[in-house]
């Protein structure tokens, strides 16, 4: 399992352009690496998305989750279906019918495009962590603030979010991986100019294969993908 | 005079949200729509609405010019089925998403098997050091792999270095590399509901046949095996059903002959830019994943996909 990801590591330090022989350790594709403005602009993109991204997931998570946990009402099953069909459904016919609308609407194609997009999908993940959480959520604390004298409000500031952290921390670590790591529908809804670094890494590996300098673009990549996951491993405590 | 129209609009904006506090408190139907107003909007417009775009599209209602018009029209879904290059390409991800389930299932059995029973102490630490390269993203595992299987790659340097074989075997850009591609991927969707099915297995029932005169094989075909067929089942579509769909891999690891559905949907949309076709072609398409994975719940008794 770890082979190849393990390899494509060893060989980035490989100062020949060879998969075969390991000429010693050598950091030279790395400074390239460094130098090349695209790919940090394309890195520095993914980040930012991916920030936006999350922080509409949890927002309208929390408010999904929220009125799915605490309420029964008519329509549920409704609702529940437009939580669940964006991750059923592939991701590539998600992308090209948003696509469509985009081009549609003439709304312009660029990095708001593709937050909305990924948003699309990451909501629904966000709303199934929260729920969780919120589920085995004791609602008798949020009475006793209220009998104390809290308002709506409060209560929520000073009782639910502090109990709800953890899952919060939890739901935002996935979508923004999810987020970051996107490329399919990154794809389609981005506009002329705007690359994030999956794209970054597929133009490469599809125009030139494999190649030291995508070897330690992706080390890199990596490295950052593994550093969220351990995170959210910690955060959420399950071996996730 | 109370105060000059500065020193009013506030003090009335303040009342009035107050009234609208007081009555959101004490509707709950009002509490529910202001909770699921703002995300049920958003996917609204960013999720349904594109997607009934895309049916119109596909029904023929829609000019070149955008405009709307009501001229329903089965053509462009004649002329996908009608297309046997599609149909071709069709039948080929079909095959190779079987292809791929049945191999995960052959990997994935002995090994959740041996992890469960054999080794009770580290299987939590195993089942995690296995998960681990699944953090990675999609592309990246399969950019690493592709590093493997090139004819300058690891694995040929190998097989020529044990002396193996004489030249180095092209595995990348072939039908074998998509394969191999897929089940590297997909591999823990096939794990992990197959470990879980192995680990409810109840003990006692093992101890009951053999104790009824079982030999070790039979116990596993009698009992064994049955009994984790739902787990088999559920990684067998957890596999199937992206597999088919599956684009990324056919791109990088394949060539022209090994397209798939998800290159041509890609192809028609981003190349062809013939949106008529290819929103028929997507609803075809999603009409099948759908009724595939409807399959599955019903076969699974739709459980909570715990991944």
């Amino acid at each position: 399992m770890y082979v190849p990801i393990a390899l494509m590591v060893v060989f980035s330090f490989n100062p020949i352009r060879s998969l075969a022989k390991f000429a010693g350790f050598s950091l030279r594709w790395y400074q390239a690496l460094m130098g090349n403005r695209i790919v940090w602009e394309a890195f520095f993109n993914s980040l930012w998305v991916a920030a936006v991204v999350t922080l509409v997931s949890i927002v309208l998570g929390l408010l999904m989750a929220n009125a799915v946990v605490r309420f029964r009402f008519s329509g549920k099953p409704l609702v529940d279906m437009l939580i669940y069909v964006p991750v059923i459904i592939p991701e590539i016919t998600e992308s090209l019918s948003l696509l469509m609308m985009y081009v549609f609407i003439n709304f312009p194609l660029g990095a708001w495009s593709v937050i909305i997009g990924h948003a699309a999908f990451s909501i629904s993940y966000g709303v199934v962590v929260l729920r969780a959480r919120l589920a085995g959520f004791d609602t008798s604390v949020e009475e006793a603030a209220k009998t104390l004298g809290a308002n709506e409000l409060q209560t929520f500031l000073k009782v639910t979010m502090p109990i709800m952290m953890p899952g919060i921390l939890a739901a935002s670590l996935l979508a923004f991986t999810i987020s970051y790591d996107d490329f399919i529908k990154t794809m389609f809804t981005t506009g002329p100019g705007f690359k994030t670094l999956p794209l970054i890494i597929w133009f490469s590996a599809s125009k030139g294969g494999v190649s030291p300098e995508l070897n330690s673009l992706s080390t890199f990549a990596i490295s950052i993908s593994l550093l969220f996951a351990f995170a959210r491993m910690k955060i959420s405590g399950i071996k996730w | 005079m109370a105060g000059s129209p500065s020193r009013l609009a506030p003090s009335l904006f303040f009342s009035s949200l107050e009234k609208f506090t007081r009555k959101v408190r004490s509707s709950k139907r009002l509490k529910v729509a202001l909770l699921l107003g703002p995300p049920v909007a958003y996917l609204m417009v960013w999720f349904v609405a594109p997607f009934v775009l895309t049916l119109m599209y596909s029904f023929d209602l829609v000019t070149p010019n955008r405009q709307f018009v009501f001229s329903p029209s089965l053509q462009y879904y004649l002329r996908v089925m009608g297309w046997e290059g599609v149909f071709k390409i069709f039948v080929r991800s079909v095959g190779y998403g079987l292809l791929t389930s049945v191999v995960c299932a052959l990997l994935a059995y002995p090994a959740a098997y041996y992890v469960s029973f054999k080794c009770r102490r580290y299987k939590d630490a195993l089942l995690l050091v296995f998960i681990i390269p699944f953090w990675v993203s999609f592309l990246l595992r399969t950019y690493a792999l592709m590093g493997v299987l090139a004819e300058e790659g690891f694995l040929n340097s190998v097989l020529l270095w044990l002396g193996v074989i004489e030249k180095p075997i092209k595995i990348l850009y072939t039908q074998n590399a998509v394969i191999i591609g897929m089940v590297y991927n997909y591999l823990l969707f096939m794990v992990l509901p197959l470990y879980g099915s192995i680990e409810k297995l109840d003990k006692s029932l093992l101890e009951a046949a053999s104790t009824l005169g079982a030999n070790p094989v039979s116990t596993f075909i009698k009992v064994t095996l049955p009994l984790t067929m739902p787990g088999v089942a559920a990684g067998f579509l957890l596999v199937f059903i992206p597999a088919v769909g599956e684009f990324i891999i056919p791109s990088l690891m394949g060539s022209t002959e090994t397209y798939m559905m998800g290159n041509v949907i890609w192809d028609v949309f981003l190349y062809t830019r013939h949106w008529w076709l290819g929103s028929a072609l997507s609803v075809l398409f999603i009409i099948f994943v759908l009724s595939m994975t409807m399959i599955y719940l019903k076969a699974v008794g739709a459980e909570e996909l715990v991944i």
